[in-house]
């Protein structure tokens, strides 16, 4: 069955129609060609497909393409525009080697950006829950955690004080 | 890719839901969050020719209260249920359930409806309703039933629900002001799904112990206010007789963490009625 659906992806609108056996993850690199996203298991387990979507994250993989008409999509492809404009926390996990093959950094960055988000000041346990639906068999996750503290720090110099500026 | 043809259908209003249900002539598949159905529709072991999303029902993702009952919509997905001042003030254990189900992705999208409905015997939702006395409400296209969450689960992911019929709230008592309750899991990592989960609510002069993950669906045990943990852990082990074992654990082990995880949960249910109640 075919279905007609809109989306936003990465700021872009876009019509498009597709085969309901579709996954979210399918879509984004299948028919809109975005490979920065990952597909690891198809079960939901390692967390490669993650995307934002409406701004929460969720595995793509688990998600059926007809089921996000009309819905904000934003893959790792929004963070940078190439490898010398990387996103802050991007350069937080080249600085901090937060991966060795790569495999599941589209999807950790996303998870950062989000946990983030939720909490801009995240301990090392809150960083290890708000990982913890990514897996990467490479690092053994210290790295990554280091990463991710960096990311963090990088992103509270750079916003405007709150505190600050009620001192 | 998702290899069988499929028809998708994603109503807006609960009615036209269940008219598509009624009217598909092989029976449909429900989508909730679908963070069990799509991942077993990937692998081929499900092949539903018919799915029907509940995404985009709004009016079935709400949560209320009465003067002695909340209501929760099927649609309310798990980390809505976390911080939510009338879960947390009146059912705490339904929040410690959603906040350790899946990892954030999953708690994102998944659905404490479809998380009981898929029944799943390791569901961390089954023993928290088991021991509340929760009551889940089904409709149909011209039918409304209650069901009791102890009599919802009929054995390993089979419920009591009929043809046409969807799971659309879920209803709880409120905790009295001088009961507690406690919900703990055992498992082996973060995100993993439970060996063993267990509920307690403890209210004037007895206390319900329900633990999911060793039997198809929650065993339950009634014991006296005063009762010890020993005794209380012992009549959670006799009500797993019906124990299974797989790849987790065998079924004697998990009959003997069900006896440690239930004398854990009261314990955890009376040190919360000590402290007044509510959290768990």
């Amino acid at each position: 069955m075919k279905l007609p659906i809109s989306i936003a992806i990465n700021g872009q609108t876009r019509s498009l129609e597709i085969d309901t056996r579709l996954t979210l993850v399918a879509l984004v690199r299948e028919e809109l060609g975005l490979t920065g996203t990952h597909v690891g298991c198809t079960t939901g387990n390692c967390g490669a497909c993650t995307v934002l979507l409406d701004g929460d994250t969720v595995k793509s993989c688990c998600v059926l393409a007809a089921d996000v008409d009309g819905q904000e999509i934003t893959t790792i492809e929004a963070f940078s525009t190439g490898a010398s404009t990387l996103h802050p926390i991007q350069q937080a996990f080249a600085d901090n080697q937060g991966l060795q093959c790569g495999f599941c950094t589209p999807g950790m960055v996303l998870s950062t950006h989000y946990l983030l988000g939720q909490n801009p000041s995240p301990t090392e346990a809150d960083i290890r829950h708000g990982i913890s639906g990514n897996l990467c068999r490479c690092t053994g996750y210290q790295m990554i955690v280091d990463s991710v503290l960096d990311a963090a720090q990088r992103a509270r110099e750079s916003a405007p004080s709150a505190s600050g500026a009620a001192e | 890719m998702i290899s069988s043809e499929l028809a998708f259908y994603a109503p807006a209003t609960l009615a036209e839901a269940l008219e598509q249900l009624a009217a598909a002539e092989y029976g449909a598949t429900i989508l909730a969050g679908g963070m069990s159905l799509v991942p077993t529709m990937n692998l081929g072991l499900a092949r539903p020719e018919t799915v029907i999303s509940l995404n985009r029902i709004d009016e079935l993702a709400y949560i209320e209260e009465d003067a002695d009952t909340i209501r929760i919509g099927a649609m309310t997905r798990h980390r809505d249920l976390i911080g939510h001042p009338i879960v947390q003030a009146h059912c705490p254990s339904v929040a410690a359930a959603a906040s350790v189900i899946g990892d954030v992705q999953i708690r994102n999208r998944g659905t404490i409806g479809g998380s009981v409905a898929h029944a799943d015997p390791a569901g961390d939702y089954l023993p928290v309703l088991a021991a509340a006395g929760a009551t889940a409400v089904v409709r149909s296209a011209t039918s409304e039933r209650r069901i009791g969450a102890r009599e919802f689960v009929v054995d390993i992911m089979r419920t009591a629900l009929e043809p046409g019929e969807l799971l659309t709230e879920l209803e709880l008592p409120k905790l009295p002001a001088d009961g507690g309750s406690a919900f703990v899991r055992l498992a082996r990592v973060e995100g993993a799904f439970a060996i063993v989960n267990a509920a307690a609510v403890t209210s004037g002069g007895s206390a319900t112990i329900a633990v999911g993950g060793a039997t198809a669906s929650p065993a339950v045990a009634e014991v006296a206010g005063d009762a010890s943990l020993e005794e209380a852990g012992d009549a959670v082990y006799e009500a797993t007789e019906d124990a299974f074992g797989d790849l987790s654990g065998s079924a004697e082990y998990r009959r003997e963490m069900a006896r440690v995880y239930a004398r854990r949960a009261l314990a955890e249910a009376r040190d919360a009625a000590a402290n007044g109640g509510g959290a768990q």
